[in-house]
């Protein structure tokens, strides 16, 4: 056992230490973090709260009842958020204009050297209950959106002041006036795909990738690496040292010890910027509402797991196979006749995938979710986008398991025979009767 | 327990379509050296993965130490270098060091303890941490030799050892495969050069078209080729020996080197004669030594037979 051990150790640290490695390992983390917090860092500058002076020329309360609706404003719909306007109310008592002026004066001076610097000047006279008409100076009219919250916000007062001069009561008034707030849900196919179903959608679909994809390299990186023992004879020393059976075993868990690790380090990343965006957020000095907007679906402990306990027993069933196929070959261009075989398997896979996602609950997302080499990527996939039993888990896991110590026997066979022939590649009917030896 | 640390019984290999090692039998007893002669494709490097359990025989069986264990199962008391040598090339020298002593079932604090001391010994310790493909390829074959080593096996089964080392690494070499015949352990190895086995071996097999051609100590197998053997070293006007040489009355054989020859006396020639003959020619001679016959012109005499035979059957 220590010998494998010691096999396992050798192939997880060739592995690690490699220069590919350690950069793919990081880059994506960073690729992720980067991904959630730029467009919050983006957002940041557009939406921050403004510093609005507000020259209040009416002689009733409409400039106090403006300037208390502009401070209830919140940059988003959380009612924890910043709020979007910090107004300082000046009372203008007859000298509106020359205020303005010099209120103007302060506006859109550079942040860091005056903080009291204002981002805009706002009029309210007493004419503007009747006419509507406000006048606005400052830094960010260009921007609609800006214009058109400013906009909304004194609206609201100035049709509440007018509904309250009708004689309306003014709780009424506020009831009345209280806005829609829409709650999209996506239909597909007739059906509703519940509140996150785009957002499982792209999970799913990443989840299989990322299984396809290093399912495949870490594959063709066992094979070689068996070849190369092959080639540098140091298959010799090994084979007089140990059971072929130990050494194949100990290269596949190597190997997977590595992807694991990979995976692991790649999935947990995405699980703690889904689940911790807050602290995320404060991390690198954004809102958390502005990260909060993000689209990031949110990826459940329980789905990491099953997303890695998959990825294990596929990479372990793949390996063995991609093993055995360095086995019987002399160089990396003699392994593609058979090496085709193992990956079209693994590509039918992937895209059965496709037919998952469309309806995880049918027939064939079910069915596959229980064959070994389908389930591999599949069930992670139908987890992810449905109700999956704990009985229905425990099944698939059982028959994959039971899967990957009949093919790890079998290619155990091939490789135990394969390792030492030099020359000529087997036939299929050779590789039979070489499984078929005691 | 048996005496003989290698027993081989009527072995046969054969690969598709040719026999690479037709019933051979042969002892190697505890202790000592044991030389595996032959010319290339003899069937040596066959024999000797048929020893480690690498291929199986077709007929016959393997003992090592007396015991029916396969060598797998006894790989802790067992060294082997093959022929052709490989490393893992992007391993660091001690980590690819280690792992092989770990394969043998060395603890790792053990097998980093020995490594760094052989590596230490054979002059390569400051290359401990390189990568082995940054070591030139002596370097790595003193590399690999103390990988075969690491775990003090009992008996060392080492493939052609020295071909490719320079004179100083290949000393080196030898001095530790004389160290561990006086510890009292064995050491198998096989060869094509036969002054490295004549110098080292106490017993040797000499194997050609994968069939035993000889066996014995040294000793023996020189007594037994028998004949009056004489090694000539020549100053100057060696053409003048050369119808003295082609006298069969004289010389049964000659071995030419060129500036030395190594003959064998026909029975009706002596040594005296052949002195008289050559001085009297004018032949300047340098040494004149009635030897024994080097190992080298018995594997030429037995070998050169061997590969006759088929042709004369051939012919007749």
């Amino acid at each position: 056992m220590s010998k494998t051990f010691a096999v396992i150790r050798r192939e997880f640290i060739a592995r690690v230490r490699t220069r590919a490695f350690v950069i793919t390992t990081l880059i994506l983390p960073v690729m992720m973090v980067l991904i959630a917090v730029i467009p919050a860092l983006m957002m940041r500058g557009g939406d921050r709260t403004m510093r609005i002076a507000l020259v209040d020329g009416t002689s009733d309360s409409l400039g106090s009842r403006i300037a208390s609706a502009l401070a209830a404003e919140r940059l988003t719909r959380d009612s924890l958020a910043p709020a979007r306007y910090d107004v300082t109310r000046v009372a203008a008592s007859g000298r509106v204009t020359a205020l303005r002026d010099s209120l103007v004066a302060f506006t859109g001076l550079s942040r860091d050297k005056n903080p009291e610097s204002f981002d805009g000047v706002l009029v309210i006279s007493d004419s503007t209950v009747v006419t509507g008409r406000a006048d606005y100076l400052g830094t960010n009219t260009s921007s609609f959106e800006s214009m058109g919250q400013l906009e909304g916000s004194i609206s609201k007062v100035l049709a509440q002041t007018r509904l309250a001069q009708s004689g309306l009561d003014p709780s009424v008034v506020a009831n009345a006036i209280r806005p829609a707030d829409l709650n999209a849900t996506k239909v597909s196919d007739g059906k509703a795909t519940g509140q996150s179903g785009a957002a499982s959608f792209a999970i799913a679909y990443f989840m299989a990738f990322i299984l396809y994809i290093s399912v495949i390299l870490y594959g063709q990186q066992t094979m070689t690496s068996v070849i190369e023992e092959k080639t540098s004879r140091i298959m010799e020393v090994i084979a007089s040292s140990m059971r072929p059976f130990q050494m194949l075993l100990g290269k596949i868990l190597g190997v997977g010890t590595t992807g694991l690790l990979q995976m692991a380090i790649w999935g947990g990343t995405y699980y703690l910027i889904s689940s911790q965006r807050g602290r995320l957020a404060s991390l690198f000095g954004v809102s958390a509402a502005a990260m909060q907007s993000l689209p990031i679906p949110v990826m459940s402990t329980d789905l990491l797991i099953v997303f890695l306990v998959y990825f294990t027993l596929g990479f372990m069933l793949f390996g063995a196979l991609y093993a055995a196929i360095g086995s019987i070959c002399n160089t990396v261009q003699e392994t593609q006749q058979y090496a085709s075989v193992v990956t079209v398997t693994l590509m039918i896979s992937f895209f059965s995938v496709f037919a998952v996602m469309k309806d995880p609950t049918g027939g064939l997302g079910v069915t596959l979710s229980f064959v070994p080499f389908f389930s591999q990527l599949v069930m992670p996939v139908r987890y992810s986008l449905a109700a999956v039993s704990a009985g229905e888990l425990v099944l698939s896991l059982a028959i994959g398991v039971a899967a990957l110590l009949a093919v790890t026997w079998l290619a155990g066979r091939i490789y135990r025979t394969g390792i030492l022939m030099y020359g000529k590649k087997p036939t299929f009917r050779e590789l039979f009767r070489w499984v078929r030896q005691g | 327990m048996s005496s003989y640390a290698v027993r081989v019984e009527g072995v046969t290999k054969r690969f598709s379509g040719h026999t690479a090692v037709k019933s051979l039998s042969l002892d190697v007893p505890t202790g000592g050296i044991f030389g595996l002669l032959g010319p290339n494709g003899a069937g040596k490097s066959t024999s000797i993965r048929m020893m480690m359990d690498i291929i199986e025989p077709d007929e016959g069986k393997i003992m090592l130490f007396g015991s029916e264990k396969s060598p797998r199962e006894m790989s802790e008391r067992l060294g082997y270098l093959p022929e052709e040598r490989g490393l893992y090339k992007k391993m660091k020298v001690l980590d690819q060091l280690v792992f092989l002593g770990e394969i043998k079932g060395l603890k790792t604090s053990e097998a980093k303890r020995r490594s760094l001391a052989w590596l230490e010994r054979l002059g390569l310790g400051e290359w401990s941490q390189k990568k082995v493909e940054d070591l030139s390829k002596g370097m790595q074959q003193k590399v690999q030799f103390a990988g075969t080593l690491l775990h003090d096996p009992d008996l060392v089964i080492l493939d052609e050892p020295f071909s490719g080392l320079d004179p100083v690494n290949s000393q080196v070499m030898k001095d530790v495969v004389v160290d561990i015949a006086k510890s009292g352990r064995t050491v198998l190895f096989s060869t094509h050069i036969m002054e490295q086995a004549e110098k080292m071996c106490d017993r040797v097999v000499i194997i050609a078209r994968g069939e035993k051609v000889v066996d014995g100590s040294l000793a023996e197998v020189k007594a037994e080729f028998g004949g009056n053997h004489i090694a000539l070293e020549f100053t100057h006007d060696k053409e003048r020996a050369a119808r003295i040489l082609a006298d069969r009355q004289l010389i049964a054989r000659v071995d030419d080197y060129g500036a030395s020859a190594e003959v064998e006396l026909a029975s009706t020639g002596t040594a005296d004669a052949l002195l008289a003959a050559l001085v009297g020619e004018g032949v300047g001679l340098r040494r004149f030594e009635v030897v024994e016959p080097s190992l080298q012109s018995i594997f030429i005499a037995k070998v050169g037979d061997a590969a006759k035979a088929p042709a004369n059957q051939e012919v007749a």
